[in-house]
């Protein structure tokens, strides 16, 4: 390394250094007494990860935060590419609607829609005449993926619009219609912009469906809570800072990931 | 001049962006075959001549004919498909589509627009691409082209249209001096062989040699027009002096 550094060598640096000093104090903390307590979590680990306490079967746990982040993510990208499309629509009975609700979404709490969610949808639904029985777990989809949808939306409209407007105009020169100038010309281009940031959205609903604790299903949070009722007060903190890591573990080469695309997919424009 | 026969005929065109009258009134026809040549003042009106010929633009008042066309009349995009494929047009910013390469940029529309059989189309791309010097770069992404390249894989993406008529709207004014020439080349070429081309351009020099008529436009009218040799060695009207006088 040569003397000055450059920007990103200083940056390097200091994330080692931070490294180093988490490591250190850990080291510490464990040769003064505290082994014992990370003792504690590693024996509780599978429960924390899977819901039970041999780690199979996958009844809950971080697992459960898994399966609650790809279902919103997969109900979100369906009802967030329908509003999007509403709100690049012609007309505008059909734009400005779709406008409202997303800014509605986007602009509200995550828990208060989670909340919402949990007391607006019956916990029966009648459907048919059988009745149909709505799990906890559903509800929790549905009230994540609302904001996730927002935010899908706002990706695909900000990528659609990200493509030059001279697009358009050598399509419609070519005899295009405004259909295939979207699915032929206009998305192919603005995919490989909207990529990284669902990724990051996705990182950002992991994180978010910790909320979902107050829903009552047995995912991480609910889990350590029932669990720390069992141990004594001390060893609460290194609980905490083994789910703060899982969640850190899961998400950060996510963004990683998001942040390298983002940065080959600059400069491929015009 | 004799107006029955002309290829495409404007009447009193007038347009407005806002409160802003870009066209005051714009009487242009052009013959089949016809090389014209525009010139004039930035935001004068000529770029979007040209593109409520193939009506990218839509006018506000007057008439536009192009064969048996009426394009004033054109509602919907699909009403204005057969103009398109009679017009084609080639854009200042290239606008070639960037995740595809020169040679499917060339095929796309023929294939996807007109329903040409691809076979056909790949030869026709192949030897449009042989016009313009570039068969090397068939398989070239338009990111990995020069400027210079990208135009001449532009006009060849228009001429696979077969059109009757080609707009060139100030395509060499994003290219550096050396560029520039490859490019008027390509598009003197065309003008040989009887392409009827409306050019809007800042290069004189180049009007001057190919264009059959000039026509100078300022504040949304064509203040004058006539054959090259009349408009730059003996203009009429003031301000065409005061215009030529400064780019000369």
């Amino acid at each position: 390394m040569q003397w000055p550094l450059t920007y990103h060598e200083k940056k390097r640096v200091v994330q080692l250094a931070i490294v180093l000093a988490l490591a250190g104090w850990i080291a510490a903390d464990a040769l003064l007494g505290g082994a014992a307590y990370w003792q504690r979590v590693w024996l509780r680990l599978p429960l924390l990860l899977t819901g039970s306490g041999s780690g199979w079967p996958l009844t809950g746990g971080f697992a459960l935060n898994i399966f609650l982040g790809l279902g919103s993510m997969a109900l979100a990208a369906i009802m967030g590419t329908l509003l999007a499309f509403g709100m690049m629509a012609k007309s505008r009975l059909v734009r400005l609607p779709c406008f409202f609700v997303m800014n509605f979404l986007r602009n509200s709490p995550w828990l208060v829609l989670l909340f919402a969610m949990l007391y607006i949808i019956p916990f029966n639904v009648r459907l048919f005449g059988v009745s149909i029985a709505v799990p906890a777990f559903v509800k929790a989809v549905i009230g994540l993926s609302l904001p996730t949808a927002a935010n899908f939306a706002e990706i695909i409209r900000g990528a659609v619009q990200s493509i030059h407007s001279g697009q358009w105009e050598a399509a419609r020169a070519l005899g295009y219609m405004p259909m295939a100038i979207y699915s032929r010309i206009i998305l192919p281009q603005a995919l490989r912009r909207m990529i990284p940031g669902w990724m990051n959205l996705y990182a950002l609903l992991m994180i978010a469906t910790s909320l979902a604790t107050v829903t009552g299903i047995q995912d991480v949070l609910t889990t350590l809570n029932t669990l720390l009722s069992m141990e004594n007060e001390r060893v609460i903190v290194y609980f905490y800072i083994t789910t703060l890591f899982l969640f850190f573990a899961y998400c950060y080469p996510i963004a990683l990931l998001a942040r390298r695309m983002e940065q080959s997919v600059k400069g491929d424009t015009l | 001049m004799n107006r029955t026969n002309a290829l495409i005929e404007l009447d009193a065109v007038t347009k407005s962006f806002a409160s802003f009258e870009v066209l005051k009134g714009i009487s242009l026809s052009v013959k089949d075959g016809e090389a014209v040549c525009i010139i004039g003042p930035s935001g004068s009106g000529k770029s979007t001549i040209l593109r409520c010929i193939n009506g990218l633009i839509p006018i506000d008042g007057g008439r536009i004919r192009v064969g048996e066309i009426e394009v004033h009349k054109l509602r919907s995009e699909k009403e204005m498909r057969p103009l398109r494929h009679r017009v084609a047009m080639v854009f200042q910013q290239y606008n070639l589509f960037p995740h595809r390469t020169a040679l499917q940029n060339i095929m796309m529309a023929p294939v996807q627009v007109l329903g040409h059989d691809r076979r056909e189309v790949e030869e026709r791309a192949h030897r449009l691409l042989a016009k313009v010097r570039l068969s090397n770069k068939a398989d070239a992404y338009p990111g990995q082209l020069s400027g210079g390249q990208q135009q001449r894989v532009a006009i060849a993406r228009a001429l696979a249209m077969e059109p009757q008529v080609i707009l060139f709207d100030e395509v060499t004014a994003a290219l550096d001096p050396e560029t520039v020439k490859e490019v008027l080349t390509a598009i003197r070429e065309l003008v040989d062989e009887g392409l009827t081309c409306i050019l809007v351009t800042h290069e004189m020099k180049f009007a001057r040699e190919v264009a059959e008529r000039v026509c100078f436009t300022d504040h949304g009218r064509i203040v004058e027009s006539g054959p090259p040799a009349q408009i730059f060695d003996a203009p009429q009207d003031p301000r065409t002096r005061e215009f030529l006088g400064q780019v000369l």
